[in-house]
């Protein structure tokens, strides 16, 4: 196949659109008609840049060290991968947590002016008296790229110097797109280019590659374990909380799935071109609906079609019941959904297994992808608004204030103090997926919309930054056409 | 200037700038930066601060420019107007801060033009013209305050000769800042004082526009704010004391009090009264258990700031035993390390530890596993933990970075947090 070689930057993907306010009928029909123009906005909010999914990415791997080519700021988000990290041992039964080795060139006024290749060639240097690791990943920045330090040719250079480790560099710019999730690929394209190598290996029957990204709890990659194992499948669990090892052993896999829609989905097809691994990309496995398509989804694949069918009736015999108590307590609660792109569409789908109401989603990017989830939302709810939004506080409190829904799922700060009850499907140290991971799920939710009284008494002392003359305006006033 | 680092402690000089802003009443700081500033930025501080972030705007809540691709090669500054605007139309700020990142920074931005097309329309926008390659983030710290002296502070303001400043305990890069300017709050309080501590009792950029009507600025801190307060004395007229290190427990506390009670020449009767009255309440307790806590030989890795202060208390106030004592924070000027070393070692009875500084995580956890002293008590970041587990040493986490404690008013600081520190070293193993 002669493909045009996929850049990592989900922005190069036509058809893709990372602002607009609209609604679920809408945006289909307008997707559908082609009509959907890529805007920008004139005032926006912080995001999450791209660099930081690619660390949080593989900083759970071992015998790694990861390099930030980069001032010392860069490497503030990798705090939450050092702590899922260090969280993940303690729930895996490690006694001695140990820290990720993480080194920041600290890139500096010198290094602006003069280049940072040394700094980077010393801190390869320390990496490797230190550590002496099997890995050593090289994150690129801003500031690396603007002042042009060329990463692959140092690295490369560095490669013949170091011959016993495998040195990675990795193309995570945060300039270079809106879409965080483009870090994700710009890890695994040089985990293919730098690992793997294109070289075949033989094939290991009824091995199943599942891509995990870091939020994912140890529960939660048990209850996936269980689930694939039940199918007579073996999992090499990668890239989190794996392995030189693991990751070698990609290629041999008979199939390959993700826990996230947008972990490994582009890697997975390069998968299939480069290695002839068949894949599924499917949905996150969060509530009823969504474990039996995730779990439909590999078991084709891997021809164990019949086998669950049987499983998954088996497992609704247990769990329907156990929902059912969950659904007479929800049912028809009108809710307004922001999340990341796997977990807010999963949350979408969650609810519709307890009989709530969807009235408002928001979500980082709409591409062909989104417009199959938004399609299934438009057959079960009435219209609802769509906000494809970076998260944007300051547009979602709009929203949430308008709408009035009876519950918000998702990263709880604004909402609560709108005194709106709130509750969330992402939790990387306790159960949100598969079928054990619903009880739980569901559990909490009902218990936490019909407990609010602590976000309505915040909401009596404590004000949002806004002026009362935002929530009268109209929330998408600040997108424009014709942006980035 | 910045070294290569291994597990830094805290970030670039934007993420100090932004802990110290978010810190202050009603504060609106606005990125001209990279997409993933805000983040990151808040993360590497006020991230790792116990779980607390400022309220107001912080992360993903923060205007940002978000400079792309576009904005690289044809420079940020429309995307930067209309961002200041959308700031001043929907945030309910007292003032805006617009803070370069090293995009900005690195392409050249001219960021004061456009802050000044707001100030000609009377919209308080204050311009910060230091990228976040500059430095880490203790220099943040100094970066606001340079900023407030040159343009934010008025000229001018009626002296009150009961008002001080307080300097030098840095917002989220001591995770007890809130409890200790309470406490330092509450103890300067007794003595007749009004206490303006910046980030506290919901005080603003009205106070610090005042400030320069104080009739003394305590620094508490060995090392930090030399540059800024004596711009700020020679500007302004107000002269600083400092205070080589946070004072933990009754001894540094009534040394830190006879300091300011000399500089402002306060009632001495009141304040012996005061002493007595605050040292009684200690010692009340501490003979209520005594012989409790095992004797400890203790290693300590902290910022300068609290370094100084948790080895002074335990050593002197408590007998314990000082081993080793690492400085974690970099700090670059000869004089400012004489000051620590001296404070560290300048002990009553105790033996004085070994002092080092280093910022890399290797080499702290080398130098402790290859300490040949015994030591049977660690107080240090969440980083220290995996060498206190590899060495089997007593563990507490008392400072920055901090991720597995919540930490709202709590401190070790003065009178009363010294006896909240010795609570959390009870060990019943």
């Amino acid at each position: 196949m002669a493909n045009v070689t996929y850049s990592g930057v989900r922005e190069s993907k036509p058809g893709r659109i990372n602002d607009l306010g609209s609604t679920g009928k809408e945006v289909s029909e307008n997707f559908k008609k082609g009509c959907l123009k890529r805007a920008d906005r004139s005032f926006a909010q912080g995001l999450q840049c791209q660099q930081i999914n690619s660390m949080a990415a593989l900083m759970s791997l071992e015998d790694s060290v990861f390099i930030s080519h980069s001032p010392q700021g860069c490497v503030g988000c990798s705090i939450m991968a050092v702590d899922m990290y260090r969280v993940g041992q303690i729930h895996r039964g490690v006694r001695n947590v140990k820290n990720p080795r993480l080194i920041v060139t600290n890139i500096d006024q010198k290094s602006v002016v003069f280049g940072g290749e040394k700094k980077l060639r010393d801190s390869v240097q320390k990496a490797v008296e230190r550590y002496s690791p099997k890995l050593i990943f090289v994150y690129a920045s801003c500031a690396s790229g603007i002042i042009g330090d060329d990463i692959d040719a140092i690295c490369a250079d560095l490669q013949s110097e170091y011959p016993d480790q495998i040195i990675v560099p990795i193309h995570c710019e945060g300039f270079k797109s809106k879409v965080c999730a483009s870090g994700f690929d710009a890890a695994f394209i040089s985990i293919n280019k730098y690992i793997l190598k294109k070289q075949k290996v033989p094939k290991e029957e009824g091995l199943i590659n599942l891509f995990a990204p870091t939020t994912v709890s140890y529960a939660d990659q048990k209850e996936m374990e269980r689930m694939i194992s039940l199918l007579g499948a073996k999992v090499n669990y990668i890239p989190f909380y794996s392995s030189l090892e693991k990751i070698k052993k990609i290629p041999a896999a008979q199939a390959s799935t993700s826990i996230c829609k947008v972990f490994a989905d582009e890697f997975m097809k390069t998968l299939e071109e480069d290695y002839d691994i068949p894949y599924s990309h499917t949905v996150m496995p969060i509530g009823i609906r969504n474990t039996d398509k995730w779990y439909r989804g590999i078991a084709k694949v891997i021809g164990k079609e019949k086998e669950v069918e049987e499983i998954i009736a088996r497992e609704h015999e247990r769990i329907e019941p156990l929902v059912k108590k969950i659904r007479d307590r929800l049912q028809g609660k009108r809710v307004f959904i922001c999340g990341g792109t796997g977990r807010s569409f999963a949350a979408a789908a969650l609810i519709d297994d307890f009989g709530m109401e969807l009235v408002g989603l928001e979500t980082p990017t709409y591409d062909d992808d989104a417009q199959v989830d938004i399609e299934y939302l438009n057959n079960i709810h009435k219209d609802f608004v769509v906000d494809i939004a970076n998260m944007q506080p300051f547009e979602q409190v709009n929203l949430v204030n308008r709408l009035k829904p009876d519950a918000f799922i998702g990263v709880p700060e604004w909402a609560a103090k709108l005194g709106v009850p709130t509750t969330h499907v992402l939790d990387g140290k306790r159960p949100t997926m598969g079928y054990d991971g619903l009880l739980f799920l569901g559990n909490k939710i009902a218990d936490q919309l019909e407990n609010p009284g602590f976000n309505k008494k915040l909401a009596a002392h404590v004000k949002l930054p806004y002026k009362d003359s935002w929530y009268e305006e109209n929330p998408f006033k600040y997108i424009t056409e014709g942006g980035n | 200037m910045s070294q290569i680092m291994e597990n830094p402690k805290g970030g670039c000089v934007l993420a100090g700038i932004n802990s110290v802003l978010g810190a202050i009443d009603k504060v609106c700081p606005i990125y001209h930066s990279g997409p993933g500033c805000c983040m990151q930025t808040t993360a590497a501080d006020q991230g790792q601060s116990g779980h607390k972030s400022s309220c107001f705007v912080s992360s993903v809540s923060l205007p940002s420019s978000n400079m792309l691709e576009k904005e690289v090669v044809f420079g940020g500054l429309n995307k930067l107007r209309t961002t200041i605007q959308g700031a001043v139309d929907i945030i309910d700020a007292d003032a805006y801060f617009v803070l370069t990142g090293c995009t900005a920074g690195i392409i050249g931005d001219d960021i004061v033009s456009v802050t000044t097309e707001f100030q000609e329309k009377g919209v308080p926008v204050y311009p910060i013209e230091t990228p976040g390659f500059a430095g880490d983030s203790n220099l943040g710290y100094e970066t606001v305050w340079n900023t407030f002296i040159d343009q934010v502070i008025e000229k001018d303001v009626p002296k009150d000769d009961k008002l001080v400043n307080i300097f030098g305990i840095v917002p989220y890069h001591d995770p007890f800042w809130s409890g200790a300017l309470e406490e330092i709050d509450r103890i300067l309080s007794r003595l007749g004082l009004k206490v303006n501590t910046f980030f506290t009792k919901g005080q603003g950029i009205e106070t610090i526009r005042k400030c320069s009507g104080a009739a003394l600025n305590i620094i508490i801190n060995p090392w930090l704010f030399k540059g800024p307060s004596e711009k700020f004395e020679e500007k302004f007229g107000v002269p600083s004391i400092r205070i080589p290190g946070l004072f933990v427990g009754a001894t540094d506390t009534t040394k830190f009090v006879r300091s300011v009670a000399e500089a402002l020449k306060l009632d001495p009767k009141l304040v012996e009264s005061v002493i007595e009255s605050e040292e009684h309440y200690v010692y009340n307790y501490l003979a209520q258990s005594i012989g409790v806590l095992s004797w400890k030989r203790f290693a300590v890795v902290a910022d300068a700031n609290n370094a100084v202060g948790f080895t002074r208390y335990l050593a002197n106030d408590y007998s314990f035993t000082p081993v080793l004592v690492i400085v974690s924070e970099p700090i670059f000027r000869p004089e400012d390390k004489e000051r620590i070393i001296k404070q560290i070692e300048d002990l009553e009875y105790a033996r004085p530890p070994k002092v080092l500084f280093l910022t890399d995580q290797f080499e702290i956890n080398k130098a402790i596993r290859e300490e040949e002293e015994e030591i049977t008590l660690l107080i240090g970041s969440s980083n220290e933990r995996e060498i206190a587990i590899e060495k089997d040493i007593q563990f507490i986490l008392g400072a920055f970075p901090m991720s597995e404690r919540l930490i709202f008013n709590r401190t070790y600081a003065g009178y009363r947090g010294s006896l909240t520190f010795t609570e959390d070293i009870y060990d019943n193993n």
